[in-house]
């Protein structure tokens, strides 16, 4: 963990010593010779990598005030700054580009695309927002009536809010699984439909799910031919989301399910897009899926077997799990590893009778991990 | 990348006074990055960190005695929690998002309000500026004289501009908190 007290620190200016609290002007920490921020420091202020940064606007980050409009940034124009938006009103707004993180305040009849966002994205004072949103934290405050595509990679929270409702990320543009990547979020770490509210209501509910197959494009336009956006070719097709489309928390057709693990290897984020291609067009649901690091100690635990060969293909590399659900789905999902991926490392649930337990096992072993 | 001393140096540090707990108190507003810090402090991946609903809390324990840390959720709803947390503390950290500038008023009320408490009269302060690392943050010295920083005069007071996601600028927050834990007696 490295040295904590260097000779340097030790240094004392002796009339500092043993001195009861007093004041302290702070003066502007770029002169290089501003008093230390406190009451009692005994070195000299040291100089950190924002102080010697180019100096940027504020403005260049922002969006404020603006009405009836069709903004937002273009792929490569954002690269992964801060960004925020406040007081707009009959807005369309498209961030096509991955950033560090956005606030959207007292914004009011707003369509809002968000590129992959790589901390939080949190919506205060907002009202009557339909956007399409992929972050690490979803966060909302004193927000009225809101429709949500979600990605994202933890629990979504919403306090003081009504009116609120999610369902699953569904989007394309060319250069966003890339944004996905620099923003390091999974494509597979979706927990778009289980939101936690702090301030829930006896009797009401302050959020719902969306009704599947909810047309992305009739919520949030594409965006206008006329705009500066018309040369990023946006897409809401469910097949080409770049996020698969999970049935998240919504109520399962068939109490049969199949676990699905593909381990680490050169083609495991496509090979999980062709299993869920294959099983949906057979008529099978993608339930929930997860990309997790597994260490061997857990592997006994999860697959419920002492497999040698399994503990040595989680230490490659994150696993991605995906749980699909249908009448007949073990057998289909058997036949599609034997067929579509003979060669190639995973597992597949066994029989129908201990499937779920298979995904039991998986999913809370998942949801230990990946929380704190 | 920067080097941050976790938790056991900090044990090493306060070797010189054995027999004792030792306890630091995360608290700031929601989305403030008091979680980041924690995990920064305990040398663990911060890529996937939740939104806290209760706390979190990390100790470590070396050579007769214990440091806790405790992470609060900030939200508004649960800051009147924060008051079952204050009993013991011997340093509070607070926490302050310095790019959300529409907050700061809010922020700087609940810190006010902290320093009122009885519980926490003298205990030494230690504030985090984080988020330097985003493009709109106020630099520390902005934010000591729109916090009013000066007027406190019951304890010992630091504020230190850092990024929990690099963790530039803990190290010398902890070195702070090192030199000014008020060790009390057991009772």
């Amino acid at each position: 963990m490295g040295c904590f007290f260097s000779k340097k620190s030790k240094r004392k200016s002796p009339e500092k010593e043993e001195r009861a609290p007093t004041t302290t002007s702070a003066e502007t920490a770029s002169t290089g010779n501003a008093v230390p921020l406190g009451n009692n420091s005994e070195e000299a202020p040291k100089q950190y990598s924002w102080d010697k940064r180019e100096k940027v606007d504020p403005k260049d980050y922002m969006l404020t005030g603006l009405k009836d409009v069709t903004v937002g940034r273009l792929p490569g124009k954002l690269n992964g700054q801060q960004f925020v938006i406040q007081e707009c009103e009959n807005c369309n707004i498209y961030v096509f580009d991955h950033s560090a993180t956005i606030t959207i305040d007292d914004c009011v009849n707003c369509r809002i695309v968000l590129g992959p966002v790589k901390g939080s994205v949190f919506f205060r004072d907002c009202k009557d927002i339909k956007c399409v949103v992929a972050c690490q934290q979803f966060r909302t405050r004193d927000c009225k009536k809101m429709e949500v595509f979600l990605c994202c990679a933890t629990q979504p929270i919403i306090e003081s809010s009504t009116g609120m409702k999610f369902g699953c990320f569904q989007y394309y543009y060319p250069e966003l699984a890339f944004h996905f990547k620099d923003a390091g979020l999974s494509i597979f770490n979706n927990n778009w439909s289980n939101i936690h509210d702090f301030t829930p209501v006896s009797g009401e509910t302050n959020w719902s799910l969306m009704p599947e197959d909810s047309p992305v494009l009739d919520f949030v336009p594409a965006p206008d031919p006329e705009s500066d956006f018309k040369s990023v070719r946006v897409s809401a097709d469910p097949a080409r989301s770049i996020v698969p489309l999970t049935k998240g928390g919504r109520y399962k057709d068939s109490e049969e399910s199949c676990l699905f693990v593909f381990f680490a290897g050169e083609y495991t984020t496509a090979n999980a897009r062709k299993l869920i291609d294959e099983a949906t067009a057979k008529g099978f649901v993608l339930i929930q899926t997860k990309e997790v690091s597994m260490r061997p100690e857990d592997v006994k635990r999860v697959f419920q077997r002492d497999a040698d060969d399994l503990t040595e293909w989680i230490t490659k590399g994150p696993v991605i799990a995906l749980e699909m659900n249908g009448d007949g789905v073990v057998e289909a999902c058997k036949n599609i590893a034997s067929e579509v991926f003979s060669g190639t490392k995973l597992f597949v649930s066994d029989n129908k009778n201990t499937s779920s337990q298979d995904v039991d096992n998986f999913f809370n072993f998942a949801d230990m991990q990946m929380g704190l | 990348s920067g080097e941050v001393p976790g938790l056991l140096s900090i044990l090493r540090r306060l070797k010189q006074a054995p027999e004792q707990e030792v306890r630091l108190l995360l608290l700031g507003l929601d989305n403030a990055g008091k979680t980041t810090v924690l995990k920064q402090l305990a040398a663990e991946d911060i890529s996937h960190i939740t939104p806290t609903q209760g706390f979190n809390i990390k100790s470590v324990q070396s050579a007769g005695f214990k440091l806790n840390v405790w992470d609060i959720g900030g939200q508004r709803k649960i800051r009147p929690y924060w008051r079952n947390y204050f009993e013991n503390t011997d340093v509070l950290i607070y926490v302050i998002d310095s790019s959300d500038r529409k907050r700061f008023e809010e922020t700087s009320l609940e810190l006010a309000e902290l320093l009122e408490e009885e519980t926490l009269a003298t205990v030494p302060l230690l504030i985090f500026a984080n988020k330097q690392d985003l493009m709109t943050a106020a630099p520390a010295s902005e934010l000591a004289e729109s916090l009013r920083l000066h007027t406190i005069r019951d304890r010992m007071w630091q504020v230190q501009a850092c990024s929990a996601l690099t963790a530039e600028g803990i190290q010398d927050g902890m070195t702070w908190v090192c030199r000014n834990i008020k060790f009390r007696k057991k009772p």
